[in-house]
C-alpha cells in the first residue's frame, strides 16, 4: 500500500483497526437478536432472575443463542477480513475457545487476529499447483486451527481469563462518582468523531461487554443519540443561526438520534467543526456520565431511545439522553454567528477546492 | 471520465452510504458518469457489473472496514480513502480525478 507521512504513524492501527471494524458490523446482529430477546424473556418473567423454565425460559434460550455466538463471529470474522475465506473457520473456533475458558472479548479479539495472522503466513508457503487442492482443504483449516486454538488454550487464555474478571469485576465494582471518569471518557469518544473509528472503539468496548455489564451500554447507548438530538433541538431553538438547509438536515438529525445513529450530527460538523465538534463531545460526555449515575442498564447493544423497551431505569436513561442534548444545543446555540447567505461567489471558491491528498494504487 | 466504488463501514447504515451519494453528486455536477455498490448491513447493493469496472478510469474503495471481492479491480488505478474522506471531500476527489484523467 502506498503510504505518505501522516499514514506511516498509524501504519498498524489503521489495519487493525479495519480488521476489527469489519469484524464488528458481522458480530452486531448476533448482540441485537440475542441481547434483546434474552433481555426481552427476562423483563416479560417480571422478576429480575432469567427465566428458565416454560415459554419464557425457551425465549430465554433463544436469546442465550445469539449471545452465545457473538464472540465467535468477532473471531471469525477479524481472522476472515485478515486472511480472507480460510480464515473464517480457525477464528470462529479460537474465539469460541476463548469464550469456553472464560477470556471474554479480549479473547475473542485476539484470538481471531492470531487465526488470521497463522492463516496468512500458511498462505504464503508455496506449494506446487497439483497440491493447491490440499492447502485450501486441509492446511488451513487445520494449521490455522491448531496455532492459534493451541496458543489460546496452552499459552494465553488462562491470563486473558484472569485479566476479564478482574476488569469485569472491577467495573462492576465501581460505584457512583468512581464511574464519573470512565463515563466522561466513553461519552466523549463517542461524541468527538460521530460515528467514526474513536467512537467506534468506545462502542465495541461497550457492546462486546453487553450481556456482563449492561450499564456502559446504558451511558454509551444514550451519548450516541445526543449529537443528533441536540443539534436538531438547536436548529428549532436557534433557527436564525442555522441555514435552511441545515434546519431540514435537523429534522433528520433528530430522527437518526432517536434511532441511535450518531452519523446524522455529521453535516453539521462538516459544516461547522470548530463550535460543533466540541459541544458534541461535551454534549456526549454529559450523557455517558448521567447514564452511568442514573444507573440505567441497557441490553441491547445499540444506542438512541429506540433501545428503551430493554433499559432499565428508562426515565434515567431518558434524562441522560435529554440533558446531553441540551447541553449541544445551548453550546452550538450560543457559540455559533447567525447564519447570514452565501453569496455564490464564496460557494464557488468552495466547489473548485483541491484540498485532498491521495495516492494512486495500481492493483 | 467514468468512475466506479464500492463504499463500506462498521456498522453499515451510515457512512456507507453516505459516502456513495456524496460521490454520485459530485459526479453528476462534473458530467461524470458514477457506479457506486455499497456493501452495507444488509448486504451488497447495486453491485458493480464487469462492463462498468472495465470501462472505469478509476476505482474508489473506502478503507473503514474490508471490502469483498476487491480481485474484481486487478489492473485498475485504485484510490482508497475512509468514508469521511470521501463524504468531506468528494468534489474535490472529483476535480483531481478528472484533472489526471
Amino acid at each position: 500500500m502506498a503510504e505518505n507521512a501522516s499514514k506511516k504513524k498509524q501504519s498498524w492501527w489503521a489495519p487493525a483497526q479495519k480488521h476489527l471494524m469489519t469484524a464488528t458490523g458481522y458480530m452486531i446482529p448476533f448482540v441485537v437478536a440475542g441481547g434483546i430477546i434474552f433481555a426481552l424473556a427476562v423483563m416479560l418473567s417480571g422478576k429480575p432472575s432469567v427465566p428458565t423454565t416454560g415459554n419464557l425460559g425457551k425465549l430465554a434460550s433463544i436469546g442465550s443463542a445469539g449471545l452465545a455466538l457473538f464472540i465467535p463471529a468477532l473471531g471469525g470474522y477479524i481472522a476472515f477480513s485478515m486472511a480472507d475465506r480460510p480464515g473464517l473457520a480457525p477464528g470462529f473456533i479460537t474465539a469460541y475457545l476463548a469464550t469456553q475458558i472464560h477470556a471474554g472479548f479480549i479473547g475473542g479479539i485476539i484470538g481471531g487476529i492470531m487465526a488470521g495472522f497463522a492463516v496468512k503466513y500458511l498462505k504464503k508457503i508455496k506449494v506446487p499447483n497439483n497440491y493447491r487442492t490440499l492447502t485450501t482443504i486441509f492446511l488451513y483449516p487445520l494449521g490455522g486451527t491448531l496455532i492459534a486454538s493451541g496458543i489460546m488454550v496452552y499459552l494465553i487464555g488462562a491470563p486473558i481469563a484472569n485479566f476479564m474478571t478482574f476488569l469485569t469485576h472491577f467495573l462492576n465494582s465501581l460505584s457512583g462518582a468512581a464511574k464519573a471518569p470512565l463515563g466522561a471518557v466513553l461519552g466523549a469518544m463517542v461524541g468527538v468523531d460521530m460515528g467514526g473509528p474513536i467512537n467506534k472503539v468506545a462502542y465495541t468496548f461497550a457492546q462486546t461487554q453487553v450481556d456482563t455489564l449492561p450499564f456502559l451500554m446504558g451511558g454509551v447507548g444514550a451519548a450516541g443519540a445526543t449529537p443528533p438530538i441536540g443539534l436538531g433541538i438547536a436548529t428549532l431553538i436557534f433557527k436564525k443561526k442555522f441555514s435552511p438547509e441545515d434546519r431540514d438536515a435537523g429534522i433528520a438529525a433528530l430522527l437518526m438520534g432517536t434511532m441511535g445513529i450518531t452519523e446524522g450530527a455529521i453535516p453539521f460538523a462538516t459544516a461547522d467543526p470548530l463550535r460543533v465538534i466540541p459541544a458534541n463531545t461535551i454534549g456526549a460526555a454529559v450523557a455517558c456520565l448521567s447514564g452511568f449515575m442514573f444507573g440505567c442498564l441497557n441490553h441491547a447493544p445499540w444506542g438512541g431511545l429506540i433501545v428503551l423497551p430493554v433499559v432499565d431505569n428508562r426515565w434515567g436513561y431518558i434524562a441522560a439522553v435529554a440533558l446531553g442534548s441540551a447541553v449541544v444545543a445551548l453550546i452550538v446555540g450560543f457559540a455559533k454567528k447567525p447564519y447570514v447567505a452565501e453569496t455564490p461567489a464564496e460557494e464557488k471558491a468552495e466547489a473548485d477546492d483541491d484540498d485532498i491528498d491521495f495516492d494512486i494504487q495500481q492493483f | 471520465m467514468k468512475i466506479v466504488g464500492v463504499t463500506s463501514c462498521p456498522s453499515g447504515v451510515a457512512h456507507t452510504y453516505m459516502a456513495a451519494e456524496a460521490l454520485q453528486k459530485a459526479g453528476k455536477e462534473k458530467d461524470i458518469e458514477v457506479h457506486i455498490e455499497t456493501q452495507g448491513t444488509s448486504g451488497v447493493d447495486d453491485e458493480l457489473t464487469s462492463g462498468q469496472i472495465s470501462a472505469a478510469d478509476f476505482v474508489v474503495l473506502s478503507t473503514d472496514t474490508s471490502i469483498r471481492g476487491t480481485e474484481r479491480f486487478k489492473g485498475k488505478k485504485v484510490v482508497q480513502l475512509t468514508t469521511t474522506q470521501i463524504i468531506e471531500k468528494a468534489d474535490a476527489l472529483m476535480n483531481k480525478l478528472s484533472k489526471m484523467a
